[in-house]
């Protein structure tokens, strides 16, 4: 909404110069080509189904990403500082098992909550101190602490998950306010925050300098190691407090748990417009991301596509979205292009 | 009576029947020798039991039995830790395959040197070992089938599993071709087949989407521990604990949890306590010389040993869960 009266604001500016085309003004704003998308694939998948825009469904879907639109907003501020966190699935996994054994250890909930987000800083500042200080490269770097903390929860675990938690603390996995699930509300709390600080605090909008331009953010007098210590905390202080939100619908800690999360929250932020290079990308992008994959999945079953296929048209259509999106990049750059001339 | 007590005793009974039966006499206790076990991925908590079926059994016999693995999901490392558990010569070794091709040959020098072995779990079919003991994944399947088609009778039968893993992937054909041929009223098939991609989220989501493509499911079957949590989250969240029958595949503590709270049905044991103590007293029985089918299997050229071992899977449900809750 935001977005459409900022644009609306902007195309009345532009009528006392010019006639705008709209169609051009409108592909500026750059998630409006995945919202597009989006609308089309729901509403053909509601015209050939006739069940896809059914609460219960709609339910089910953002459920099914609600714990993963919270990892985002770290990832994207990852992506954007121009590195990447590997290690969000793991930090998922040990940050339930931490929070279960601070409750089956009888800590009040709010302090084994606390446990579970805990550790996950824990892992974002080792994370944080060995990209800036040690220099190792963040892909080494995030890819030892996936194996770190899955091995962590593994090890305090010995492999079995963890059950016979307290029924209140499974309030915020499972309750619901006005008939919306708790874990939704939580999740469009997290990015609506997330996507404000990313555009208006001032703070945060140094990580698009860092990701941009490095050096010229560090001439520019931004404390550039603090920046990416920041970051690191931010996304794996999330992917924990993920886990111990994904412990609570669940009722189990599982030390496998968010296996392969990482690479499924990568895709869905570079389908929502970050760069791999860095100083690109929104939180609002990566939810459109999640909310498009999670429309595929959905309508590929209600479509009845053969489990067997499904991973590979999966495959074929994120290529498909980004294709689109560069795509849509180029146009909009030579229309840019065009009307500067 | 606990778990363990109970699994011990009834199978102390077993085992003691077989013997006395067969007329074999049990030997004195031997004097240093040792068993190993071998397995991939050491530290899950899958193989715990395994191992203390074969504690159980060795004790009973009177010899030792030591744990060994690799805590890596790698062939060459499970190779490799095989190679140096043949070169300390143990009385016998009850292997897990990570790979049937790439541990082959390896099996094939332990025996070459004489050393006896049986494998558990996950087999190498094609290589000399003595006997393999394991889960029939296909008749477990069948098993759940049986369990789900009298509950549901008529309607639509969803299974949730992981495609590209092999032992799932038999489960799942048992339970769906058991199905059809004994129960056609109830409906299954690939079309109802839902990826978890190995994690309880996966299921939930995947399941709560076919619920609503296919609002006629009445059954669910789990192939796997996490999918069987995720399943049960999908039908609490959908309101649809109390009408769709669910039965998970292995336990913990979670799927017990959701057992007794009747949240699943039932979920699927497999006799892992089982393959380790009776894998041990194969391995005993051949090391010592106790094997008398024919006159002289190894001149024969025989396995000495039931060569396929099913181990079987037993229906753990809400009135006999407290078995399975592991010793406090």
């Amino acid at each position: 909404m935001d977005d459409a009266t900022a644009l609306h604001q902007a195309s009345n500016r532009d009528d006392t110069i010019k006639t705008p085309n709209l169609l051009t003004r409108l592909l500026q704003v750059r998630e409006l080509a995945l919202i597009l998308l989006i609308i089309v694939i729901g509403a053909a998948l509601h015209l050939i189904t006739g069940r896809f825009f059914t609460t219960p469904n709609l339910n089910a879907i953002s459920l099914g990403f609600a714990t993963s639109a919270i990892i985002v907003f770290g990832m994207t501020a990852a992506l954007v500082s121009g590195g990447f966190d590997l290690s969000v699935g793991s930090v998922f996994a040990m940050g339930g098992v931490a929070a279960a054994v601070a409750l089956r250890a009888d800590l009040p909930i709010p302090l084994a909550m606390l446990c579970g987000v805990g550790s996950g800083i824990l892992a974002g500042l080792i994370n944080g101190l060995l990209i800036t200080k040690v220099q190792i490269n963040p892909f080494i770097t995030t890819l030892g602490m996936l194996g770190i903390a899955r091995g962590v929860s593994l090890a305090i675990t010995e492999g079995s998950p963890l059950a016979q938690l307290p029924t209140d603390f499974l309030i915020y996995g499972q309750g619901k306010i006005l008939g919306i699930p708790n874990l939704i509300l939580i999740a469009l709390i997290t990015i609506l925050i997330g996507d404000i600080l990313m555009r208006r605090s001032s703070a945060f909008r140094q990580i698009y300098y860092v990701g941009g331009n490095e050096e010229a953010a560090r001439l520019s007098g931004i404390n550039v190691d603090r920046v990416k210590l920041g970051v690191y905390v931010l996304s794996a202080m999330l992917a924990a407090l993920a886990g111990v939100l994904s412990v609570s619908r669940f009722t189990v800690a599982d030390p496998g748990a968010g296996s392969g999360e990482e690479l499924r929250i990568i895709a869905a932020c570079i389908i929502g417009g970050c760069s791999l290079r860095g100083g690109k990308g929104t939180v609002i992008g990566g939810l459109l991301g999640l909310i498009f994959v999670g429309f595929i999945n959905n309508g590929m079953i209600l479509l009845r596509v053969p489990v067997y296929w499904q991973q590979l048209a999966m495959g074929v259509v994120l290529l498909l979205a980004v294709g689109f999106d560069t795509f849509s990049q180029r146009w909009q750059g030579r229309s840019r292009g065009k009307k500067t001339v | 009576m606990n778990r363990r007590d109970f699994l011990k005793k009834s199978s102390f009974v077993a085992a003691a029947g077989v013997l006395a039966s067969q007329g074999i006499i049990l030997g004195r206790a031997q004097d240093n020798q040792t068993y190993t076990m071998v397995s991939f991925l050491s530290g899950i908590d899958y193989w715990k039991d395994a191992f203390r079926g074969m504690q159980d059994a060795a004790a009973f016999l009177g010899v030792e039995a030591t744990y060994t693995g690799t805590p890596d999901y790698d062939l060459t490392a499970e190779v490799r830790v095989l190679e140096e558990t043949i070169a300390q010569q143990p009385a016998g070794i009850l292997l897990t395959v990570m790979q049937a091709d790439g541990l082959q040959p390896t099996i094939d020098s332990a025996i070459d040197v004489g050393i006896p072995l049986v494998t558990f779990d996950a087999d190498s079919p094609m290589s000399k070992r003595y006997a393999f003991l394991g889960t029939g994944n296909y008749y477990a399947g069948k098993i759940a089938a049986r369990y789900i088609g009298p509950l549901v009778q008529a309607g639509k039968a969803a299974v949730i599993t992981v495609p590209s893993q092999n032992n799932l992937g038999q489960r799942t054909a048992g339970f769906i071709d058991t199905l059809a041929a004994e129960f056609p009223d109830v409906v299954s098939g690939d079309q109802f087949i839902v990826d978890n991609q190995n994690t309880s989220e996966g299921a939930a989501t995947g399941l709560s989407a076919l619920l609503q493509a296919e609002p006629d499911i009445k059954g669910v079957f789990s192939t796997n521990a996490s999918a069987a949590v995720g399943s049960a989250q999908a039908l609490r969240e959908a309101g649809l604990s109390d009408q769709v029958h669910h039965i998970g595949f292995d336990y913990d503590e979670g799927t017990l949890d959701l057992i007794d709270r009747g949240e699943l049905g039932a979920t699927l044991a497999q006799g892992t306590w089982q393959m380790g103590f009776w894998g041990m007293l194969n391995l005993y029985m051949v090391a010592n010389s106790k094997i008398l089918s024919v006159s002289d299997w190894k001149a024969a050229g025989i396995s000495p040993l039931p060569p396929n071992v099913d181990t079987g899977v037993v229906v753990i449900n809400k009135d006999n869960s407290k078995y399975w809750r592991a010793a406090q």
